[in-house]
């Protein structure tokens, strides 16, 4: 028999390692989180996830405090909400009013816990300190001083998952703040573009550079179609987020979001390419259909089956001619492995030459 | 080298490079292998490498503040030296106080700015920086920790301890009552106990000398006097956990105290009075927060100071995650006493809990200073031990910022760990600050809380915002707000903060500003004063 502990009042089955918030969560349980992501390992730092537990003095972090037998936990409890009103009342005194979010890249999970958690929104807003850089010439990412709440799962983020450690928590107090070493563009140290803390951040204040104005709606209001990238065979899953009213009514992705952590094979992680490189879609020069080469020597445009045709017939003739090794295959680094076998299936099987490579082989 | 040498050396690589000046941290990060940005971010979170060396700094503390501090600053600035404010350098008795690079200068008069010239390099204190003390009481060898008493470097408490062994020698430290002094008063022994339970190895021992909370300066005058009883009770300590390595950390600020504990060291050598022990000094960096004892032992390891979450306790997972002892100064220069003349002698010595206590006292007393009065004392009697109030008592702090304030009313108290958690305040590390009535409470709340808004590390939300918000509301106030209502939030503000917080510092950063709400109200409330 499993052991148990009580949440709320009601008995539950704990599953063994699992956090006080994961057991919460599994039950739906809702509590408020603002620095936690699966991905990472838990600080505690953001506060909002305190629970009460019976036989501990202080209210206790459930994010980083294992479900054990017998616990007795309330997460609703008169000190718990009045600790949920007030420390979010703090937050957004310390932040930007709800509607200036709508520009954000991400809905505000900030705003929408305070609202949540009947956070008053009355306290006298305060003076920020937090340095911002000016200026980084990098095209994809800025970071905006005045929506941050320093929960550091962006520098987490990039030490923890992605090992590039580019950004990091720095000055202390008031002044704590997110920065690169000695305030320098991200392009000038190991930062890779991937984009990882724009994803994380509950805010906005990690944000795309791009203007959403490309989209006609609020960020919160895009729709979203999960599809699989296309820059390589690893299969990442993405969302591209859509504004199908925009651009005429022929619809536009407005960006691209990774996906929860836990979605495989990207566990929510995505590189620049996938990120950022999506302009591509709309794009002017972008071809849709096959292009074939005349007589005249003009590229023209054409069907599937006639270009296939045309190939075929082309290599066969070489190698008639020429003999099988007057031929070689090389695929391109966005086929998947099955297209790859494919590829050298065609190459040895049919063709009968050992002349074959993967471009991102070299 | 071993990565946790190089993380151990990354904060002393950053200082010998001059602190965080363009390029310093990619230096250091090439070196030492180690992410540029978290050798930045390191750096930047301590004032002493953030905004290095080349400037004064004029202490802010309150006790320099009530005698001049910042006329100090003023003065300093129109003759065009470099110079900012500093959070309290621990030299109380001494003040006002100044940083001349990582020296203290003391008892510094406008003359002494005036004499410099314009050049910050040139201005002194009035002594030396490596030769001044403080005042302490007389010399009397019933006291166990003897301020005013020659040095003894025969190690014969350790010689005494090992004789016992390890067990008897921890039940000493149980009977003699002895709770941590650096504030949170816990029995010492319950932590001996507990690290040395600990089947893991090493087990390892920490000096905490990150003497910081303002109006505190026991500890400093503890290693300037008697660096020898700091010795042998952290050999003591080690020899009963099973320890061989023992750190100390001192704050950047105590070049005095490190160059009296290295001779120590040395002679200790000499005598071969403590072999087995290693002693690995450390240098802190400015930051009050490192204090806080994972805070400290995230700096030991090279990292921002900012505290972790407990449990997992340092006794179990400490430094490197080995099981740690850390305490106090006065905590382990209590201990060869108590292993000489026993437990039961050392409890016996207190007022009203166990063994003596050292009150750092200064402010509005004739004689500022250090003085080993029996635990319990009241402030009547501190302050007669430091020849008597200077004006008409007001108000006083106990036990450091953290202890917020008291009317004159509560002289007669019993300062210690119990009597005074009852009235909402605490001894805290015994740093006692006396005003009288000349005295502008509300303008000694606000030095308080600028102090706790610049060292809050910055981690947790109710902290790191909370106490801008309180200095906030109390500017409002103090500018005469229209609606009289700027305070209307600070109870509710405070209440997060204690609830919320990580650590001690943000539980206790309201105090200031809550307790002399409730002990002065008639002070606050814009047009009313």
């Amino acid at each position: 028999m499993s052991e148990t502990l009580r949440l709320n009042g009601k008995d539950v089955a704990i599953v063994p390692g699992e956090s006080v918030l994961e057991l919460s969560r599994r039950v739906d349980v809702e509590i408020p989180t603002l620095c936690h992501d699966p991905r990472l390992k838990p600080v505690g730092a953001c506060r909002t996830c305190l629970v009460e537990i019976d036989g501990m003095h202080r209210l206790v972090p459930s994010c980083a405090t294992k479900a054990a037998a017998g616990m007795a936990i309330d997460t609703n409890s008169e000190r718990v909400v009045r600790h949920q009103k007030a420390l979010f009342a703090l937050y957004l005194s310390d932040n930007v009013d709800a509607a200036e979010t709508d520009d954000t890249s991400a809905p505000s999970e900030l705003h929408a816990f305070a609202s949540k958690v009947g956070a008053p929104t009355t306290w006298p807003k305060m003076q920020h300190k937090r340095f911002q850089r000016a200026g980084d010439r990098n095209p994809y990412i800025e970071y905006r001083a005045d929506r941050c709440i320093l929960c550091a799962r962006c520098t987490r983020y990039c030490e923890e998952v992605e090992s590039v450690s580019a950004i990091t928590l720095a000055a202390r107090g008031s002044e704590t703040t997110i920065a690169t070493s000695d305030n320098r563009s991200l392009l000038d140290t190991t930062c890779e573009l991937c984009g990882g803390c724009v994803d994380v951040c509950p805010t906005g204040a990690m944000a795309e550079k791009k203007p959403l104005s490309l989209s006609l709606l609020p960020a919160r209001e895009l729709e979203k179609v999960r599809t699989t990238c296309n820059y390589c065979g690893v299969g990442c899953q993405m969302d591209l987020n859509i504004d199908r009213m925009a651009n005429d009514g022929r619809g536009v992705v407005a960006k691209i979001t990774s996906p929860d952590a836990g979605v495989l094979p990207n566990d929510g992680n995505l590189c620049v390419k996938g990120r950022f490189a999506y302009q591509f879609i709309d794009h002017a020069d972008r071809l849709t259909k096959p292009l074939v080469r005349g007589e005249d020597g003009e590229l023209a445009e054409s069907s599937w089956e006639d270009a296939l045709r045309i190939a075929s017939e082309g290599l066969k003739r070489v190698a008639a001619r020429h003999g099988a090794d007057s031929l070689s295959f090389v695929s391109s680094s966005r086929c998947t492995g099955e297209e790859n076998y494919l590829v050298q299936k065609l190459s040895r099987a049919v063709f009968g030459t050992n002349n074959v490579h993967q471009c991102a082989a070299t | 080298m071993a990565a946790k040498d190089k993380m151990e050396r990354l904060l002393e690589a950053l200082h010998e490079a001059g602190g965080l000046a363009e390029g310093t941290a990619a230096k250091v990060a090439a070196e030492l292998g180690v992410p540029e940005a978290q050798v930045y971010g390191a750096g930047s979170f301590y004032h002493l490498l953030g905004s290095p060396d080349s400037r004064l700094r004029v202490c802010t503390g309150l006790s320099c503040a009530m005698r001049g501090g910042r006329k100090l600053l003023a003065l300093a600035e129109e003759a065009g030296m470099p110079v900012s404010e500093c959070s309290c350098l621990a030299a109380c008795d001494r003040a006002p106080a100044m940083l001349r690079e990582r020296s203290v200068l003391v008892d510094v008069e406008p003359a002494d700015i005036e004499k410099a010239d314009g050049d910050w390099r040139a201005v002194q204190g009035s002594e030396l920086p490596e030769d001044w003390r403080g005042r302490v009481g007389p010399d009397d060898s019933e006291l166990p920790m003897n301020l005013g008493g020659a040095q003894n470097f025969t190690g014969s408490a350790l010689a005494k301890a090992c004789e016992m062994g390890a067990e008897a020698a921890i039940a000493a430290i149980e009977e003699s009552g002895l709770q941590g002094r650096g504030g949170a008063g816990f029995p010492a022994a319950i932590k001996w106990r507990a690290v040395r339970a600990q089947a893991s190895n090493p087990h390892y021992v920490v000096l905490n000398a990150d003497e910081g909370e303002p109006g505190t300066f026991k500890d400093r005058e503890l290693m300037l006097r008697r660096p020898d009883l700091v010795l042998e009770g952290l050999a003591i300590a080690a020899y009963c956990l099973g320890a061989s390595d023992v750190y100390l950390y001192l704050r950047g600020e105590f070049r005095g105290p490190w160059s009296k504990l290295e001779k120590a060291i040395e002679k200790y050598s000499e005598e071969g009075a403590l072999d087995g022990v290693t002693f690995h000094l450390h240098s802190g960096h400015g930051a009050y927060i490192c204090g806080e004892e994972t805070a400290l032992l995230e700096a030991l390891e090279g990292k921002r100071g900012m505290p972790r979450l407990k449990p997992p306790f340092p006794t179990e997972s400490g430094l490197w995650g080995n099981p740690t002892l850390i305490q106090n100064v006065e905590t382990i220069a209590c201990v060869p006493s108590i292993i000489r003349r026993g437990g039961a002698w050392f409890k016996a010595l207190g007022a009203t809990e166990p063994g003596t206590k050292l009150y750092s006292i200064s402010g509005d007393v004739s004689e500022p200073g250090t003085y080993e009065l029996p635990l319990g004392a009241s402030l009547d009697e501190v302050a007669a031990a430091a020849g008597g109030y200077e004006g008409e008592l007001l108000a006083f702090s106990p036990g450091g910022a953290s202890s917020g304030f008291l009317p004159a009313s509560e002289s007669g108290r019993s300062l210690d760990f119990a009597s005074l958690s009852k009235v909402g305040s605490m001894l805290g590390s015994a740093g006692v600050v006396v005003m009288n009535t000349k005295s502008d409470i509300r303008e000694s709340v606000r030095e308080q809380l600028v102090f706790f808004e610049n060292e809050s590390c910055g981690q947790c939300a109710p902290c790191r915002i909370g106490t801008r918000y309180l200095r906030e509301a109390l500017d409002r106030d103090l500018q005469g707000s229209p609606s009289g209502k700027s305070l209307a939030e600070v109870a509710e503000v405070a209440w997060e903060m204690n609830e919320g917080s990580i650590c001690g510092l943000g539980q206790a950063a309201a105090l200031p500003l809550t307790s002399a709400l409730q002990h002065f109200p008639n002070a606050f409330g814009g047009e009313k004063s």
